[in-house]
């Protein structure tokens, strides 16, 4: 548990230092096996990444592990089937076993899938340990809380449907899910279907392979509470919009509870059809918001207390005010540190703390505004004098137009100094670059890829 | 890096490796395929982290270097350039290529980040004939799982002890077992059936020596100037010996085409309910009956050396994959009771054997 920990802080710090890709493709499914004296051994899937890890990244692990308080000697890989643990469990009568499958009606094995995907009780998917009494109630979530709470009380009635939007990591799935698990526990509600988007589409598709349409149909179309996660997956997908749509009026005339959560609000989810727009719109849309300085540290404070330790009040504050971004980063955060100071038998304090997230502040001032606009333009591969000179093409506008995006977002330049930066008299060029900019990034892709790759790149 | 190479060896080499060289991957660079200089050879590698290719081919290398490049757009420009000479050249992360009335330049990206085909420190070794291999493979990998949810059955094993060779897969409806000599070694390797179909791929037509390394976690196939690392599946294999009858008390013999003819014609009405055929065998005859209840039903028989009577029912695509991978005039086909195994061999061999469960009637 203790090594895991470590490992855990080992890999946050590598997923930030290369690409994502890299990441994926070398680290996932990589594990510490044992740290015996500095000698240190790190289970891997395949030789393939074993040799990978030797060559390119042994130095880097090395720097963080030694960074993290463990004495290093050496670091070795060892290859182990991590994800195939479980084939030994394999019964040696495999093949009689079948006989009892393959009675008519399941003889074709492609069949099997659509029995398992079809037959999960009313509660699969919603996970117990998100309840109303672990959710913590603040300012931005506040009316999201109210609304739910409202639903269990008397569910399909009030606020049909109901759709919550917000950021990442800012609580949506835990709070949908209190709902579920509260109606599954109190009112003895027999079809509560919590369901994430995603995998809806993937029994759709089933469905539609093994044409078992009609289960599928009859599956959703009879339940009493239907909770969707992450509903902007839907965009784009012809066919299950429709499908869905049925499926929202059967329930919805039947006065049955729809909740549905996604990271924006229906009518900036592109390329939804209109008509699914309006009907998410019917009953109530709540936008939950990140958590403010109070609803942070009585997060801190409820997490710790769950693992059974104590922070001081300077540690939860500074913890709380570092970082802002979402619950899900302050969870991490808090796990490095508890991690940080188990491993060296340390009380945590306000000095460990600041120094262990002093990166955090001090990561942009490496960067000069000069590093940026150069990176961005050989990203877009142009011509520096181009992207500072007075040309107007579209090709080299949009480098512009990001150049400026990401001085305001990592360096918080003022406008008039982004405009001076890039040779332009007004400022309010650069206030207009930026804002359509962020939009942009929102349903661009391509623009949106290109400031995730230009960003890491800053940072390497 | 600089050199003159042939089209028709470098497009050779890029078919054979191109195809694992994958887009989809969440790493960009394993889209492309790594071309090296090593020893006075041009070397074409790719992988998608599960298997890896090398194909090695003469060159006349005037400076050594490397690259990698998108394989799918280099495979094809190289496949449309007429025969001949054609020169590589690396500069800056580029590859130029020069044919007779063809240049182009391709952007790379840096062989530095490419993993590379991986060593395998302290190898155990055997050789094999690659025309008895591929015979047992392509008879045997038809009937591996892909059903990943059971990882162990997407593999095909190799089991060697004093006795004998047997290369062996199953998918827990049907089993295939081959038998080669022994190769006086002991060991149990399970490849994955994906990797095998790629090794079949790249076996000659012609036979030659095969040479293969392997540990507990991969093996590598050296055919040729082609190299085949792949990753080994971990995990006990079922002990599928014990589920093979010892007797059997319905036998039949019968000229293989006119078994697959019957059992072709009384699949066509045995589409609604998933290929379910009865097989009776009667007196020197078996007699095949599908129904369709929405279209109607179908009665075809054959002659054949029987040896007692009954019926059973089975799946007629797999007794059709079975009956195709048989090499042979005739086959036998027996049995026992309603809900065992059926077994059906070749009958002027005794190397190869395939199972099939019976369904419920």
């Amino acid at each position: 548990m203790k090594s895991n920990n470590i490992w855990q802080a080992v890999l946050g710090e590598i997923e930030l230092s290369i690409s994502h890709g890299n990441f994926i493709t070398w680290f996932k499914n990589t594990q510490l096996i044992s740290d015996f004296d500095g000698e240190i051994i790190i289970g891997v899937n395949n030789i393939f990444v074993k040799q990978q890890l030797e060559k390119k990244f042994i130095d880097n692990i090395k720097d963080i592990l030694e960074k993290n308080g463990v004495q290093v000697k050496t670091v070795s890989f060892k290859i182990q089937n991590i994800a195939r643990e479980d084939t030994d469990t394999i019964p040696d009568n495999i093949i009689e076993e079948s006989v009892e499958n393959n009675q008519i009606d399941k003889i074709n094995k492609t069949y099997q899938p659509l029995t398992n995907s079809l037959s999960h009780t009313y509660r699969q998917g919603l996970n117990e340990k998100y309840t109303f009494d672990n959710f913590i109630v603040g300012d931005g979530n506040e009316l999201a809380f109210a609304a739910c709470q409202a639903i269990v009380s008397q569910p399909g009635t009030r606020y049909n449907p109901l759709f919550i939007y917000g950021g990442v990591g800012i609580g949506k799935t835990h709070l949908i899910q209190a709902v579920g698990n509260y109606l599954v526990k109190n009112n003895n509600f027999s079809k509560v279907l919590y369901i994430s988007t995603e995998q809806f589409v993937q029994e759709f598709v089933d469905a539609l392979r093994f044409r078992k349409t009609a289960d599928f149909v009859s599956h959703y179309r009879t339940a009493d509470v239907l909770i969707v996660d992450d509903v902007q997956f839907i965009a784009g997908k012809e066919k299950i919009q429709e499908e869905f749509f049925h499926t929202f009026n059967a329930l919805h005339q039947a006065n049955k509870q729809i909740i549905i959560s996604s990271d924006k609000p229906p009518k900036d989810i592109p390329t939804l059809e209109d008509r699914l727009k309006s009907r998410f719109a019917w009953g109530m849309s709540i936008d939950m918001q990140n958590p403010d300085f109070e609803t942070r540290c009585a997060i801190i404070k409820i997490k710790t207390s769950e693992q059974g330790i104590d922070l001081t009040n300077d540690v939860i504050e500074f913890l709380a005010n570092n970082i802002q971004t979402n619950i899900r980063e302050l969870e991490g955060a808090l796990n490095q540190l508890l991690a940080f100071c188990e491993m060296r038998q340390l009380e945590p304090n306000l000095a460990i703390t600041s120094s262990l997230f002093s990166s955090i502040k001090t990561r942009p001032k490496h960067l000069s505004s000069r590093q940026i606009v150069e990176k961005t333009a050989r990203y877009f591969q142009i011509q520096l004098d181009d992207i500072l000179g007075a040309k107007r093409d579209k090709d080299i506008v949009v480098p512009r137009q990001v150049a400026m995006y990401i001085l305001r977002s990592e360096l918080h330049l003022s406008f008039p100094k982004i405009a001076r930066e890039l040779g332009r008299k007004d400022h309010t060029t650069a206030i207009h670059s930026v804002d359509k900019i962020e939009k942009e990034s929102k349903i661009n892709m391509e623009i949106k890829k290109a400031i995730t790759e230009i960003t890491e790149k800053l940072y390497v | 890096m600089k050199l003159q190479v042939t089209q028709e060896n470098l497009n050779k080499a890029l078919i054979s490796v191109s195809r694992i060289a994958s887009s989809r991957s969440t790493l960009p660079i394993l889209a492309n395929v790594l071309i090296k200089t090593s020893n006075n050879l041009l070397s074409i590698s790719a992988t998608n982290l599960s298997l890896a290719i090398t194909h090695s081919i003469g060159a006349k290398i005037s400076q050594d270097g490397s690259i990698t490049v998108p394989a799918r757009l280099m495979q094809d420009y190289i496949s449309s350039l007429p025969g001949g000479i054609i020169e590589l050249e690396v500069e800056n992360n580029k590859l130029k290529i020069k044919a007779k009335n063809y240049t182009s330049t391709i952007n790379g990206i840096s062989a530095d980040d490419y993993p590379e085909m991986p060593l395998i420190e302290k190898p155990s070794k055997f050789t094999i004939q690659s025309n008895s291999l591929k015979e047992a493979l392509s008879e045997v990998v038809l009937v591996a799982s892909n059903d990943e949810t059971r990882p162990i059955l997407t593999g095909v094993l190799f089991d060697s002890n004093q006795n004998g060779f047997l290369i062996a897969a199953t998918d827990s409806y049907r089993l295939a077992e081959k038998k080669l000599t022994s190769l006086k070694k002991e060991f149990k390797l399970l490849i994955p059936a994906s990797s095998i179909q790629d090794l079949l791929r790249i076996l000659p037509d012609e036979n030659t020596t095969i040479n293969v390394d392997y540990d507990d976690n991969q093996i590598k196939f050296n055919v040729n100037e082609i190299q085949l690392l792949t990753r080994l599946l971990s995990g006990q294999y079922p002990d599928y010996q014990a589920l093979i009858p010892k007797k059997f008390e319905i036998k039949a013999k019968i000229n293989k085409q006119s078994m697959v003819s019957i059992v072709k014609i009384a699949n066509l009405f045995a589409r609604e309910t998933a290929g379910s055929i009865k097989i009776n065998v009667k007196a020197n005859l078996i007699e095949i009956n599908s129904i369709a209840s929405q279209i109607g039903e179908n009665n075809s028989s054959t002659e054949a050396e029987t040896e007692g009577e009954g019926e059973i029912t089975l799946n007629a695509k797999y007794l059709l994959d079975a009956l195709n991978v048989i090499d042979s005039n005739e086959i036998d086909f027996s049995f026992n009771g309603k809900l065992d195994p059926i077994l059906v061999t070749p009958s002027n061999k005794k190397d190869y054997l395939h199972i099939i469960m019976p369904l419920k009637s």
